[in-house]
């Protein structure tokens, strides 16, 4: 037969065909040729005159080549080794339709391939895109890069806030800035056609907007004559988003006056569009001349006073100067006001940062969630490589013939690679695709979800230019980090046992990587788990923690009555009347009033000065609250000593207070607390004298250990912003509607929020809710790659060892030996993964702890319900493909191959 | 090497009448090449013969013209073949070129029969 194919190889080799078109049509002339011999051997004729007629017949007046060099045409291209580079483009271009076409061929394979590689490069994209918003996309100011913001440096403390006076004198004095701005956060009441609203503005320096080069859409900007006398300029520019949603883009909005905190102004402008300020995360919708501060902020006077640090500080650097000189620069001025006013400035140092996240204190933060979220995407994506890694070998292995001939034929190992590549970027790319699309969607539920606190932030996340680059170079770098080396493993074959179509062999010697690859991933998996369980038994466990109060059936209605310009009797009159309202309202149980309520992130506090002790250099501090009558009944907090706050705990009687039971405990150890006095704040402050004592609590965060706390009689000690917190009998949801409307009808123009308290609850969850979120999903999206790995290589394995499997079976073994031989090859490498994962896992979830609420991070619950999980999935992962061994047929799996 | 035995036939037969051949045997069911060489001999009662390098060119053009689809079939025990079978505009060439070719030998018939009668 050899002899046959190469007469016939002679004959077409002027014709330059295709070499794969060549050697099919050799070996189908081939066969015709040894039928055509055969047949004459069999009428008798001799073998060597039939020899000699099939030749004739094959040489017959040439015409095989004559006939097609007509109708076959040469290769477009002759693959020689050593022919590279100049012919990449080329190559690309014929490699591109045959890897399509590749791909079309095996369409289960490829969706596999493109979701799961969807999933892992989408949810990179959507991470790098919110990444991208906060930290790489830039402000939208003119000349952005200028921008920086100054942070207040000192005992290695850095916060993002200056005193008024210290702005003034480094903007006058510093010679590295063309403009420095100053800007303040303020909450507003606004109100308008009859609608009260709290939102959140800025209090700017006249040279705010001039300095940004942010132009007005309508109207105009504040600008530095509105920054003159106080009091004079009762101005506000509006932003885009405010003009839309809240005055409906009302094209005659400049001229129009709104009340803001009790007190009118006009509308003067409309910011430009996309312009939220000089925040990333936090949109103000209002902006004021800082001259109106005193008439913002009624009752309080801060511009004067170079203690009070409370303004944010942004400067735009003069041309070629650099970020060191203009530090340098402006530390001397901080050393000159240091020695003109060492009381309050001493030891202050200034540092520049990129502006946008409140100076730089919230970058730290934001950096390491994005980085620990970078992570888990990327273990996923990994995940998702390392799968199609082993897909690939193992069909790798099925084409080995195919690469061997075209090795065989004269192709170069490079460009063998390069087609292989070619294939898997290609998937890559089709992944990419789709995971963008899929981003998208991600993002766009991110945005839509609303953070439970009163700040207005703003994510602006949307796919841009920079996300767009990024998912290209991530889908191009995951197709050749999981093609690679598969086409490396492919193109390194055996030619010889590969021509002869010898599978058997090269499918073991590569087995260990497959192995390996699958151990990895288990290993990955099981942590991602690991960490989702933590976070699920540490929301069960949240729900457990002892409170001090009783969320259920509470509701809260807020109002800020400084704001709307109530003096502290004007407002004490109002808090009585509302609060004897509401208690005559059908329904309410308890009614009770409160400077604030737990949990909440900022919780106050302050020194204590207990009586008889001498004062200390560092003074315990406790926890601290005002509260009415009715407040501690009304959160079912329960009084374990003394009495509650009476009507008559007011300003005419003596100082008192209610205390919890670690203040007790730990102020006055073995003692009855009832009776005894100290002071809070400073040692000057009036004595209180303990009247009570309250069951412990969670104050500021779920996760403290127990802290002292004082209540004091809010009737002694005025608050203007505060809360009326509610027992409703029945349905708390009901009461918030007929609460708001005593408050409106006490003050028509007073903005209220309100929520229930299982509403506020969820705040202090969030971040565990979070966390909980993500590595769920992640997790679970991790154990379905998992299973989808362990399955394509346990199938694999199985088809390999068909004839194998068929001579155990010749000899006896039963189809149980023929499973357990197939699962146990495939748990043995889930039990090796899942040993290194679990001691991974050990050592990553101790990060965790701040979250966990109590659970341990080596909680045996959820190590054991995940690993119980995971090798659950396993089992079946390899079941299936045991299954298929068992059926095999010994007589068919010995005539294999 | 003749390819019939009537060397006037030849030429003209088998360059009009070789498609119409082959697209017939591969009408009802796909064959492999050799098998096809062998059914037009057994059929012409080895009038027509072809042989390899007359056979597989004119296959490969059927074929590229889309009017056959070759595939490599492998069947136990034997090694693997490549089968032709008709496509869908193969057969509607070989419904054209049949009533055409049926035209065309009723057409000589009736010459050659006035001739000789």
């Amino acid at each position: 037969m050899t002899s046959w194919k190469e007469e016939i190889r002679n004959r077409l080799a002027d014709l330059k065909l295709d070499p794969v078109r060549e050697t099919e049509i050799i070996e189908e002339l081939a066969q015709h040729l040894e039928d055509r011999y055969a047949e004459l051997l069999s009428t008798g004729m001799a073998y060597p005159q039939a020899f000699r007629v099939v030749l004739a017949e094959l040489r017959d007046r040439n015409l095989l080549a004559t006939e097609l060099a007509r109708i076959e045409g040469p290769a477009s291209e002759r693959v020689v080794p050593g022919a590279r580079r100049k012919n990449m483009f080329r190559d690309l271009l014929q490699d591109l339709p045959y890897a399509s076409r590749m791909l079309r061929k095996n369409p289960g394979f490829t969706i596999v391939a493109v979701l799961s590689l969807a999933l892992g490069i989408g949810a990179n994209t959507a991470i790098f895109s919110m990444i991208n918003t906060v930290l790489l996309r830039p402000l939208p100011v003119s000349r952005p890069e200028q921008l920086v913001a100054l942070n207040n440096t000192s005992d290695n403390r850095t916060f993002p806030s200056f005193s008024y006076p210290n702005y003034k004198d480094l903007r006058d004095r510093n010679d590295a800035f063309s403009d420095l701005i100053a800007y303040r956060f303020t909450p507003l009441s606004l109100s308008h056609d009859g609608i009260n609203e709290r939102l959140w503005g800025f209090e700017v320096s006249g040279n705010y907007f001039s300095a940004l080069g942010v132009n007005a859409a309508l109207g105009r900007m504040i600008s530095l004559e509105d920054d003159g006398a106080p009091g004079a300029s009762p101005f506000t520019v509006v932003s885009y988003k405010c003009w839309q949603q809240r005055f409906g883009g009302d094209p005659a909005i400049i001229g129009r006056d709104v009340i803001v905190n009790g007190r009118s102004f006009t509308i003067i402008g409309v910011a430009a569009r996309g312009f939220n300020g000089t925040e990333i995360v936090a949109a103000p919708e209002l902006w004021f001349p800082l001259s109106m501060q005193a008439q913002l902020e009624a009752g309080r006077n801060w511009m004067d006073a170079r203690g009070v640090e409370n303004i944010f500080v942004q400067g735009r650097l003069k041309p070629g100067v650099s970020y060191a000189q203009a530090q340098a620069s402006m530390n001397e001025l901080a050393e000159q006001l240091e020695r003109e006013f060492p009381n309050e400035n001493e030891g202050k140092r200034i540092t520049l940062s990129p502006p946008g996240l409140i100076g730089n204190s919230m970058r730290g933060p934001v950096l390491g969630f994005a980085g620990l979220l970078m992570v888990i995407v990327g273990l996923v994506l990994l995940l998702a490589c390392i799968n199609l890694a082993n897909l690939l070998l193992a069909r790798a292995a099925e084409r080995r013939r195919e690469i061997a001939v075209r090795l065989a034929m004269g192709a170069s190992r490079s460009r063998l690679i390069r087609q292989l590549l070619t294939e898997s970027v290609l998937l890559a790319l089709m992944g990419g695709a789709l995971g963008l699309v899929l981003a998208l969607r991600l993002t766009a539920l991110v945005v839509a979800f609303k953070i439970p606190i009163d700040v207005p932030l703003a994510l602006n996340v949307a796919i841009d230019s920079r996300v767009f680059i990024f998912t290209l170079l991530i889908s191009l770098a995951t197709g050749v980090l999981f093609g690679l080396l598969p086409a490396w493993q492919a193109t390194k074959t055996d030619l010889v046992s590969a021509l002869k179509d010898d599978a058997s062999f090269g499918g073991y010697r590569r087995s260990w990587l497959k192995n390996s690859l699958i151990v990895a991933q288990v290993a990955l998996s099981l942590v991602l788990l690991i960490g989702g369980g933590l976070m699920l038994r540490a929301l069960q466990q949240a729900q457990t923690i002892h409170l001090g109060f009783n969320p259920e059936r509470a509701v809260e209605v807020s109002f800020d009555l400084r704001l709307q310009g109530y003096e502290d009797a004007r407002g004490r009159e109002f808090q009585k009347h509302l609060l004897e309202r509401v208690r005559a309202l059908p329904g309410v149980q308890f009614a009770g009033l409160a400077d604030s309520a737990p949990v909440d992130l900022h919780f106050s506090r302050d020194k204590v000065f207990i009586e008889g002790q001498p004062p200390q250099r560092n003074m315990p501090v406790a926890m601290f609250n005002r509260a009415t009558a009715g407040y501690f009944q009304a959160m079912e907090t329960r009084l374990v000593q003394g009495r509650d706050f009476t009507e008559q705990d007011d300003q005419n009687a003596a100082p008192v207070a209610i205390v919890n039971e670690t203040f007790a405990r730990r102020f006055y150890p073995g003692e009855d607390p009832i009776g005894k006095s100290f002071r809070m704040g400073s040692p000057e402050s009036p004595q209180r004298q303990v009247i009570g004592v309250v069951e412990d609590g969670k104050y500021a965060g779920l996760n403290e250990d127990p802290k002292p706390y004082v209540v004091r009689p809010l009737w002694q000690s005025y608050s203007g912003s505060t809360i009326v917190i509610v027992r409703a009998a029945a349905d708390a949801q009901k009461l918030i509607a007929s609460i708001r409307d005593e408050v409106r009808q006490l003050d028509p123009n007073l903005p209220v929020a309100s929520r229930t308290f299982v509403e506020r609850m969820s705040l202090p969850m969030l971040p565990a809710r979070i966390a909980a979120w993500v590595l769920g999903v992640f997790g679970m999206l991790a154990l379905a790659l998992v299973a989808i790995g362990l399955y394509g290589v346990m199938s694999y394995a199985v088809s390999k060892r068909t004839r194998e499997i068929g001579i155990r079976m010749a000899l006896g073994a039963q189809r149980a030996d023929v499973m357990r031989l197939v699962i146990g090859q495939g748990l043995t490498l889930v039990l090796i993964g899942m040993s290194i994962g679990l001691v991974a896992a050990i050592a990553l979830t101790q990060s965790m702890k701040a979250l966990l609420f109590g659970v341990s991070a080596t909680d045996p619950l959820t190590y054991a319900g995940v690993g119980l999980l995971l090798a659950g999935v396993a089992l079946l992962a390899c079941y299936l493909p045991s299954r298929r061994a068992a059926q095999v047929d010994p007589m068919i799996a010995l005539r294999y191959e | 090497m003749q390819y019939t035995n009537s060397p006037m036939l030849d030429r003209e037969l088998k360059k009009g009448s070789a498609e119409l051949l082959i697209l017939s045997l591969v009408e009802v069911r796909a064959r492999h090449g050799y098998e096809i060489s062998k059914l037009i001999e057994a059929r012409s009662d080895g009038v027509l013969r072809f042989n390899v390098a007359s056979l597989y060119p004119l296959l490969y053009r059927l074929e590229k013209r889309g009017w056959i689809q070759g595939r490599w079939v492998e069947k136990a025990g034997q090694r693997r073949r490549r089968y032709y079978k008709l496509t869908r505009e193969g057969k509607k060439v070989l419904a054209a070129q049949r009533s055409g070719w049926e035209e065309f030998v009723a057409a000589i018939n009736r010459i050659t029969k006035i001739e000789t009668a």
